[in-house]
């Protein structure tokens, strides 16, 4: 028993110090600044104001983004599915939970857990449905499919009069303890948990045997098959998995903004998890969550900053797109296989 | 075999093409205006959706490349076209050529030119380097896609332009069993039309078309022979950045010129491309009239209902339909 948590250990410290880390980055990020992380009490309520605070909620996005670029990755790094329609699980579960929480007269903790439940069921109903319509088109075809899909589906809760169409609709009905904008250090840590279940819960499934005819599947399908594998179920597992990881990305999210609208469905939570999944490393365990830290923090530190050349002074907010655009050009022409892969690769050579 | 898939389809959409006409023609109670103006309107919504679809068929086509810059070059086209018929902007001809009637043509070879040569840098410089990696393909065209947007928006600023005239034609409209319709449309509908037997003559009766539609069949062959394909990837990625920018000038006088000219148009056009099946030039002229008929019929029937969503997804159910019919779409090969 000692022996093996002590191998564990050893195999993992890099893991654990991070996790450590996340642990305790609102204290230190309080002790530095001087700000609580809990806000600042305004009677019996909390402003959530101060940098703790503040970089608290940066964190929760980060590890939003991470979830999903690890549930994409999933399906299109471990299994070779390269799918355009993501967003329809983060909406469709962010949506659920919404409903369940703002239109269900139920106490708010049960509607809690069964806007929780049924978002992922139906997720993953929705994306057995997807994928057995969709799965025997090929490549391209089967893209853009899932793209319709998706799109469909933003822009019909675009129009839809009972979510309040393209305003969307704020959530009030949240349990105090959870709230992201009562007790935030909650909520953080609830974010943090889900992050670390989800990439231990891939690196498990992927180290099982299904995980190995995964990666089967995306090296050479017809030889996975010739050998008696059915592709066509190992490929829906991935979709279905992936779809529901996503709804839980897609329900923190709504959590976290208190806002429940159709922009969750857009073409961007498709995008976004792929480019990170490309940009940090595609098929590697970290990969996503690297690129999706990578991107996400760029964005936070840049995005405010103004640089001054002469007399021309620019606005980072302004140009954000251009510096993305050149990220993702440079990033498939110079390192194809992300930084994660292009590390692992340079680290290998050197060992071996 | 493939005859048969041919026969299959042709028939399949004419069934399509009479059922959406019954319908409006039913619909319309026998009033020939109403029933001129959805057809027409549908004919127009295509030709605009051919615009830009006609380039990414090309490409896609030949170079199994799914550009999804394409909407930005159509957009740049609006720009640069609006540009040099309008005073301001980064060259004012006004003075130098008085007459609009002559600055249109002129616009529309500027936006041809500005189109070509941003096509030729983009093939040359960055995706050369990735042919046979489709996804990275994707995510460079993408990356393309908002440097140049971006950079569009630096050059015109974002507010959007409206046109003035070109040749009295942009707001005249003409009269159709007691229903008015709008000549630029009208103008549009034929662009879309010579585009169309251009592109058709260009692929089917010149050495260089007969030379395109044998690297679609296989290239590898092609550069058996002793041709230099990759000389030719670069011609039709030109040609279809060309067409693309083409297609924006075109439609800037009705459309006018804004930053979200590219995302308007370009997933309609890709499922348009896709549903045709993917690298065939009849397939995305006939995918866009059909999606454009559907448009303009659900246009038709939903106005003034609680299902005014459905024109706007029409693009993506015609799509997902043809699909599950034909996984390869109308006219793609079942390889």
């Amino acid at each position: 028993m000692g022996q093996t948590l002590k191998r564990t250990l050893r195999e993992n410290w890099l893991y654990a110090l991070i996790l450590i880390g996340l642990i305790a980055f609102p204290f230190i990020v309080g002790a530095i600044t001087g700000s609580s992380p809990n806000g600042v009490p305004r009677g019996d309520r909390m402003i959530m104001r101060g940098e703790s605070v503040r970089w608290q909620a940066v964190l929760i996005e980060l590890f939003i983004l991470s979830i999903l670029a690890m549930s994409y990755n999933l399906m299109f790094g471990f299994t070779g599915v390269v799918s355009f329609g993501h967003a329809l699980f983060f909406g469709l579960g962010g949506y659920i939970l919404g409903l369940a929480l703002e239109y269900v007269a139920m106490d708010t903790g049960v509607a809690l857990v069964v806007g929780v439940l049924a978002g992922v069921a139906v997720c993953g109903v929705v994306g057995l449905l997807v994928g057995l319509v969709s799965l025997r088109l090929s490549g391209v075809y089967f893209a853009i499919f899932t793209l319709a899909i998706a799109e469909m589906f933003f822009i019909y809760f675009g129009r839809l009069p009972l979510t309040r169409a393209e305003d969307g609709f704020p959530i009030t009905e949240l349990p105090i303890w959870l709230d992201p904008a009562q007790s935030r250090l909650t909520f953080y840590y609830v974010a943090l948990a889900f992050f670390v279940a989800v990439f231990l819960f891939i690196r498990r499934l992927m180290n099982s045997p299904t995980g190995a005819v995964f990666k089967a599947v995306r090296e050479n399908e017809d030889r996975a098959q010739a050998i008696g594998y059915n592709t066509l179920r190992y490929k829906l597992i991935a979709i279905i998995l992936a779809g529901m990881i996503a709804a839980l990305a897609g329900m923190l999210q709504i959590l976290l903004n208190k806002k429940v609208g159709p922009e969750l469905l857009g073409i961007s939570n498709t995008v976004n998890p792929l480019l990170m999944t490309i940009i940090g490393g595609i098929g590697t365990f970290t990969g996503p969550v690297v690129g999706a830290s990578g991107l996400h923090l760029l964005d936070t530190i840049l995005r405010e900053s103004v640089i001054t050349i002469g007399s021309l002074s620019i606005r980072i907010a302004d140009v954000w797109e251009l510096i993305l655009g050149g990220i993702f050009m440079i990033t498939v022409i110079i390192f194809p296989q992300g930084i994660v892969g292009t590390w692992q690769r340079r680290r290998g050579k050197r060992v071996g | 075999m493939t005859s048969t898939i041919r026969r299959s389809s042709t028939v399949a959409i004419a069934v399509i093409f009479c059922g959406l006409l019954l319908f409006t023609f039913v619909r319309s109670g026998g009033n020939l205006g109403n029933f001129g103006i959805t057809v027409l309107s549908g004919l127009f919504q295509g030709m605009l959706l051919f615009l830009v679809a006609s380039g990414l068929s090309i490409i896609f086509g030949l170079m199994d490349i799914l550009n999804l810059a394409q909407g930005t070059y159509f957009m740049l086209g609006a720009y640069v076209a609006y540009d040099i018929q309008h005073a301001g902007g980064v060259v004012d001809l006004t003075q130098t050529i008085p007459n609009p009637n002559v600055r249109f043509p002129l616009a529309l070879i500027g936006a041809v030119l500005v189109g070509g040569v941003l096509g030729v840098v983009l093939e040359r410089g960055l995706l050369r380097r990735l042919y046979s990696r489709p996804v990275f393909q994707l995510v460079l065209t993408f990356g393309v896609a908002l440097v140049l947007t971006e950079a569009i928006k630096a050059i015109w600023t974002t507010t959007p332009y409206s046109w003035t005239e070109v040749f009295g034609l942009r707001t005249q409209t003409f009269e159709l069993f007691g229903q008015a319709f709008s000549v630029y449309r009208l103008f549009i509908i034929g662009m879309g039309f010579l585009l169309i037997i251009g592109i058709a003559l260009l692929l089917r009766r010149t050495r260089i078309g007969i030379i395109i539609r044998a690297g679609v069949e296989d290239s590898t062959m092609v550069e058996a022979l002793g041709i230099n394909v990759r000389a030719v990837f670069t011609l039709v990625f030109t040609l279809g950045c060309a067409v693309a920018a083409l297609g924006g000038a075109v439609a800037a006088p009705f459309l006018g010129a804004s930053s979200s000219l590219a995302d308007a148009f370009l997933l309609q056009a890709v499922a348009v491309v896709v549903l045709g099946g993917m690298g065939s030039y009849e397939g995305s002229a006939v995918g866009s009239l059909m999606v454009g008929l559907a448009i303009a019929v659900a246009q038709d029937a939903t106005i003034g209902t609680s299902l005014s969503v459905l024109p706007s997804i029409t693009p993506m159910l015609v799509l997902i339909l043809i699909l599950l019919l034909r996984p390869s779409g109308l006219f793609g090969s079942t390889r």
